[in-house]
C-alpha cells in the first residue's frame, strides 16, 4: 500500500507541475466568471444558464487531465522510460498501475475541486449582480452530488487511459482510443435506446446492430454520470440513482485495472 | 566460493526480439551463464549490440528471458524484494523533469519503508556534488548533473548490488572522477557491482572481472588469475585490456561463417 501511495504522490506532484494545468484551470475559470455575464443578457433563468456554464466548465476542465495530463504521465513514462526509474524500486507492477491511477485521480480531484469553488463564487457573483430572485432554484446537494458523480464519470475515463496506455505503445494511440471511448461512451447508451423503439422506420443491418449491442457492454456508459440539467434547474438526484451509478463506477474502474494490470504484467519495459 | 556468497546467478538465459508481429525474431541473448560474487565489481564490455543492456534488462526483470534462470541474492527478478537490494543506473537516465531531485529520493525512500534519513541524504548530495540544487527541478540541470542526480537516486537506499550501465556517459572529467571514486568508496564498504561500459580504461580501473559480450554471447572472461598471474586488479592488467578486446573480437569474427 505504501508503494501504491509513493506513486500516487509522484504522479500527483508531476502532473500539479505541468503548465497545462494551469491554462486549463485558468480557462475554465474565465467560463465561469463569463458566464455570470452571459447571464445577464437572458434576464431569466440566470441561476440555470451559470449553473450550465460551470458544470460544464467543470466537467471540461476535469475532462482535460484524461485526455491530456494522464496519457502525458502514463504513455511518456513508457516511451521515455522515465518507468525505468519507477520500477527499478523495490514495487510491483500493480503498485505502479494502480499509483499512477490514484495520482491521475487526485488531480482530477483537485482541478475539479477549483472549479467547483468557482462556480460558488460565480453563483455569489451572480446573486449579487442580478439578486436573489433569479435564484430561488439554485440547491447546494443537486451541485455537489453532479460534480461528484461528473468526477466518478471521469474516473471511469481515467482507468480506460491507464488499460490503453498499457496496450499500446505510443501517446498518439492511447489518445485516439481513448477519444473514441468518450465519444461511444456517451453516445451509446441513445444509439441502444433509438434502436429499440419498435415504430423505428430505420433498417439497420444485423451486423451493425450486434456492434452496437456489443459496445454496448465492452465501453462504459459515460452519459449516466451525467445530471448537469438536473443540478442547474434544482433538481435532487435520488438517492437510489446516486448509489447505482457510484457502484457501476466502482465495479467498472476495478475490472478495467485489473485488465490493465494483467497485460502490464506480461509487458516487455525495453 | 559458497553458494551463499553469490549475489548475481544466470543459468544459461537466452532472449530474443521480434519488433514486429510477423517479422523475424532476432536473439539478443544466447546462453548466458555467469555469476557474480559478493563484493565483486563485475565489468561487462562489449560493441553496440552486443546485448549487455539486454541483459541487465532481465537482471531487473524489466523483460523475461526465454528459456534459463535468473537469481538476484537468491531470489528471482520478478520477486519485488529483489530490487530491494539494488541500485540501478541506467544508460540514459530518465527522471522526472518536473520534480526535484530531493522528490525522487523521497519516493525512493518511501517505496523501500525506510524514513527518510537527512543526514544521509545530506552526506550523499555532498558526495555527487549537488546539494546545492537538490530542491531546483530536474529540467535545470546538466546532461552530467542529471546522470549524477540518477546515481545518487540508485544509492540512495544503500543496496547490495549496484548494477551500473555506461554510468560515465555525459559526465566531464571532474564528473567522472567523482562518480569512479564513489564506485570504488562503494566497493571498499563490500557491496557487489555490475558495470557496464564502453570506456575500456575505466573498466580496467574499477573491476575485478571483466565478461567480454558479442552477439548475444559472453565469448570470454576475463580473470585477473588468468589475465595477470601475480598482480591483483583494480591495478593495471598485465595485456591491456583494450587489446584482449579488439584480439578476442577478431578471433570470434575470423570463426564466424
Amino acid at each position: 500500500m505504501k508503494s501504491i501511495l509513493a506513486v500516487a504522490l509522484l504522479s500527483y506532484k508531476e502532473g500539479i507541475r505541468q503548465k497545462l494545468l494551469y491554462s486549463t484551470v485558468l480557462f475554465a475559470i474565465l467560463m465561469c466568471f463569463g458566464a455570470v455575464l452571459v447571464s445577464g443578457l437572458f434576464l431569466r433563468d440566470i441561476s440555470k444558464i451559470i449553473l450550465d456554464f460551470c458544470l460544464t466548465a467543470v466537467n471540461i476542465g476535469g475532462l482535460l487531465v484524461p485526455f491530456f495530463l494522464a496519457i502525458h504521465l502514463l504513455s511518456r513514462d513508457i516511451e521515455r522510460k522515465s518507468i525505468v526509474t519507477i520500477l527499478a524500486q523495490p514495487l510491483a507492477r500493480h503498485s505502479y498501475i494502480i499509483g499512477k491511477f490514484l495520482g491521475i485521480s487526485y488531480l482530477t480531484a483537485t482541478v475539479m475541486a477549483i472549479l467547483t469553488v468557482t462556480t460558488f463564487i460565480s453563483v455569489w457573483m451572480g446573486i449579487a449582480l442580478y439578486g436573489e430572485k433569479f435564484f430561488t432554484s439554485f440547491a447546494l446537494l443537486p451541485v455537489l452530488s453532479s460534480i461528484l458523480l461528473s468526477w466518478l464519470g471521469i474516473l471511469v475515463l481515467n482507468a480506460m487511459v491507464v488499460l490503453w496506455c498499457t496496450v499500446t505503445t505510443s501517446s498518439f494511440l492511447a489518445t485516439l482510443l481513448t477519444f473514441f471511448t468518450y465519444i461511444i461512451g456517451h453516445s451509446i447508451d441513445d444509439v441502444v435506446r433509438f434502436l429499440s423503439i419498435e415504430n423505428s422506420k430505420m433498417i439497420i443491418a444485423l451486423p451493425v446492430r450486434k456492434v452496437i449491442e456489443f459496445c454496448q457492454y465492452i465501453f462504459p456508459n459515460l452519459s449516466a454520470f451525467d445530471f448537469k440539467n438536473q443540478a442547474a434547474h434544482g433538481l435532487s438526484i435520488p438517492a437510489s440513482e446516486f448509489l447505482f451509478v457510484t457502484v457501476y463506477a466502482i465495479a467498472y474502474i476495478c475490472i478495467i485495472l485489473s485488465l490493465a494490470i494483467l497485460f502490464f504484467r506480461k509487458r516487455d519495459i525495453a | 566460493m559458497g553458494q551463499w556468497q553469490t549475489m548475481i546467478q544466470t543459468d544459461s538465459i537466452s532472449k530474443t526480439y521480434s519488433t514486429h508481429l510477423f517479422e523475424k525474431k532476432i536473439p539478443a541473448l544466447n546462453d548466458i551463464s555467469l555469476h557474480v560474487n559478493k563484493g565483486e565489481v563485475f565489468g561487462i564490455i562489449g560493441p553496440n549490440g552486443a546485448g549487455k543492456s539486454t541483459l541487465i534488462k532481465i537482471l531487473l526483470g524489466f523483460i523475461q528471458s526465454d528459456s534459463g534462470s535468473v537469481t538476484i541474492n537468491g531470489l528471482a527478478p520478478s520477486d519485488t524484494r529483489s530490487r530491494s537490494n539494488i541500485g540501478y543506473l541506467p544508460e540514459s537516465p530518465c527522471l522526472y523533469p518536473q520534480l526535484t531531485l530531493i522528490d525522487h529520493l523521497r519516493f525512493s525512500s518511501r517505496v523501500t519503508g525506510d524514513p527518510f534519513d537527512k543526514s544521509w541524504c545530506k552526506n550523499l548530495l555532498d558526495k555527487v556534488d549537488l546539494a546545492h540544487v537538490s530542491r531546483k527541478p530536474l529540467a535545470k540541470y546538466s546532461k552530467g548533473m542529471v546522470q549524477r542526480a540518477a546515481l545518487a537516486y540508485a544509492l540512495f537506499h544503500n543496496p547490495d548490488i549496484l548494477i551500473l550501465d555506461e554510468p560515465m556517459s555525459g559526465l566531464d572529467p571532474v564528473g567522472r572522477h567523482l562518480v569512479v571514486q564513489l564506485i570504488k568508496e562503494y566497493h571498499q564498504k563490500g557491496h557487489t557491482i555490475l558495470f557496464c561500459s564502453h570506456i575500456l580504461s575505466d573498466v580496467e580501473n574499477i573491476c575485478d572481472k571483466v565478461g567480454l559480450m558479442n552477439h548475444g554471447s559472453l565469448v570470454k572472461m576475463l580473470t585477473p588469475d588468468a589475465v595477470s598471474p601475480g598482480q591483483q586488479p583494480p591495478e593495471q592488467y598485465s595485456i591491456p585490456l583494450e587489446r584482449q578486446f579488439f584480439e578476442t573480437l577478431a578471433e570470434q569474427e575470423q570463426h564466424t561463417p
